[in-house]
């Protein structure tokens, strides 16, 4: 049989493929004790991220992810829980993106990022099985491994960080790999830390873009959850130590060069919160965005009545079945994309 | 226009040049800004470039005018179309129909464009439906639901279709993708 990973799935068995996954998502999560919520698709406050441009839908926005609502039940809940969510990002649309996807997330409370990183694999484990069964497809073994951001940044490219450089010395030790686009995208910022995190921001999207991306895309079944970011590119993370290094207790999982999941160790301090808001709307103002609210409702919860201990991710559920149908497309899977 | 607007087939100007745009991806590398990646076909010399913007940044639209018009016959370097209303005839170069040459039926309406009055490419509808002049018959008792097999329609052009497909039946094609849509009941 030939599966051509460039075909669309047909209606029916996409269907079939969708009802199967989404029962047996949610059958795995109840049997690892996460309860299932729902939380609303318009927000008053989308979480102020600086490369995520919202729909409006007034008088707010379309959800581009439910994070800060999940955050708000796991306040008054505090156990641990998932969500099947319908998000929104606009201007998104290409193989891997489209502007409304599924968003797995879950949140486990009083347990590790590391149990989290294996939630992963469990996931990816239950869509593989249930697709490759109703589509009758060989079940690809995807073989993970785990690697520090700074010493696979080491690896891949010889440039030796110790995560917590400025701007100028973060172009200075770099630009022989990446040239001059690192030093145009860090410089200019009067602010240090928004230089940095610039700079940071820079350096991460080149090296995924011409070293990462590629090397990834050599393997495309093998799994890697990339680990212990620096801390500058924490963005709802906690930062810890790593010997002597400050990490952000941050993950990304991919499949190939296919990016699925991104998780933290959630950041419950309201004060630090509103700071780093403040920060990814300083970032989007020096791009040229407009600045985002700040969910002063999800602050204030933070505040009174204080976020649980807990660890989650958000994974592109869409992704993990394009790769388990064998499509190099999500709208060659996706249940709605390609129906208008 | 905004970079966001940019799509398979857009035409912007680059350097005083019309250009369409013929591969389009949009990536966010390190969840940080995103790209888009183009190839863009320069619509007078059928050259092809590679240009990449970040999210964010403008462009200038290509002030292309397009008329709706009737494909007629292929010659020995050109297509030629006309104008169903005044009878007017264009051809364009091979080079500037490139693949879209696969799908063009006779009497097949299209749209040709202009360019500061010059014919410089055109644009097909995003499905036709085309019949199949060759298949091999697929293998009885074959549900394996995933199975293609290869099929050549009219034009000369072949495709990947499911097994069920058979000889003389017409079928759908999105003319974006390349490929098969369904089949079409006559």
């Amino acid at each position: 049989m030939t599966v051509s990973p460039n075909t669309a799935l047909p209606w029916h068995e996409r269907i079939r493929v969708w009802d199967h996954v989404l029962a047996s998502v949610r059958a795995r999560m109840r049997e690892l004790d996460f309860r299932e919520v729902s939380t609303p698709v318009r927000v008053t406050a989308p979480a102020v991220e600086p490369f995520i441009a919202p729909i409006a839908c007034a008088p707010g926005w379309l959800a581009t992810s439910p994070e800060l609502a999940m955050k708000r039940l796991l306040c008054r809940h505090r156990g641990s829980m998932f969500q099947i969510a319908h998000c929104f990002r606009h201007a998104e649309v290409g193989s891997l993106h489209a502007e409304e996807f599924h968003l797995l997330e879950w949140y486990r409370v009083d347990d590790t990022l590391e149990t989290v990183v294996h939630d992963v694999e469990v996931v990816v484990d239950v869509v593989f099985d249930v697709v490759t069964r109703v589509l009758e497809l060989p079940r690809p073994r995807v073989a993970w491994r785990t690697a520090s951001f700074l010493s696979l940044l080491a690896d891949t490219t010889g440039v030796q960080l110790r995560g917590d450089e400025g701007a100028h010395e973060l172009v200075l030790v770099a630009r022989h790999v990446f040239g001059d686009e690192l030093e145009r995208a860090a410089s200019s910022d009067a602010d240090a830390e928004l230089g940095a995190l610039r700079a940071w921001t820079a350096l991460f999207s080149l090296w995924s873009d011409r070293v990462l991306g590629p090397r990834f895309a050599a393997e495309p079944w093998a799994g890697t959850h990339i680990v212990a970011f620096p801390a500058v590119l924490c963005a709802l993370a906690q930062t810890g130590r790593a010997g002597d290094q400050r990490i952000a207790c941050r993950f990304e999982s991919h499949i190939g060069a296919v990016e699925l999941a991104n998780g933290y160790k959630e950041l419950g301090d309201e004060e630090e919160q509103r700071r780093r808001f403040a920060l990814a709307n300083r970032l989007r103002s020096s791009l040229g965005e407009e600045p985002l609210p700040i969910d002063e409702a999800f602050l204030s919860d933070l505040r009174q009545l204080g976020l649980p201990s807990c660890s989650g991710v958000a994974l592109g559920l869409d992704r993990v079945v394009m790769l388990a149908c064998a499509r190099d497309r999500l709208e060659h899977v996706s249940p709605f994309l390609g129906t208008t | 226009m905004d970079v966001s607007d940019l799509r398979k087939n857009a035409k912007v100007k680059l350097d005083g040049h019309p250009y369409t745009v013929v591969e389009f991806q949009f990536v966010k590398p390190g969840k940080g800004q995103g790209l888009y990646k183009c190839k863009l076909k320069n619509m007078i010399t059928g050259s092809v470039i590679d240009r990449t913007w970040r999210s964010g940044e403008k462009l200038e639209a290509a002030d292309v005018e397009s008329r709706k018009m009737q494909f007629l016959y292929a010659g020995a370097d050109g297509y030629t179309f006309m104008d169903s209303a005044t009878y007017e005839q264009v051809e364009l170069a091979s080079e500037l129909v490139g693949d879209d040459k696969h799908f063009l039926l006779d009497q097949l309406e299209i749209e040709v464009l202009f360019y500061n009055g010059r014919p410089v490419g055109l644009s097909l509808p995003s499905h036709v439906v085309m019949e199949i002049t060759e298949t091999e018959q697929g293998v009885k008792g074959d549900t394996a639901t995933n199975a293609t097999k290869s099929a050549t329609v009219q034009t000369g052009y072949s495709l990947q279709v499911p097994l069920f497909i058979k000889q003389g039946e017409r079928v759908k094609i999105d003319t974006r993708t390349g490929q098969y849509v369904e089949r079409v009941n006559q």
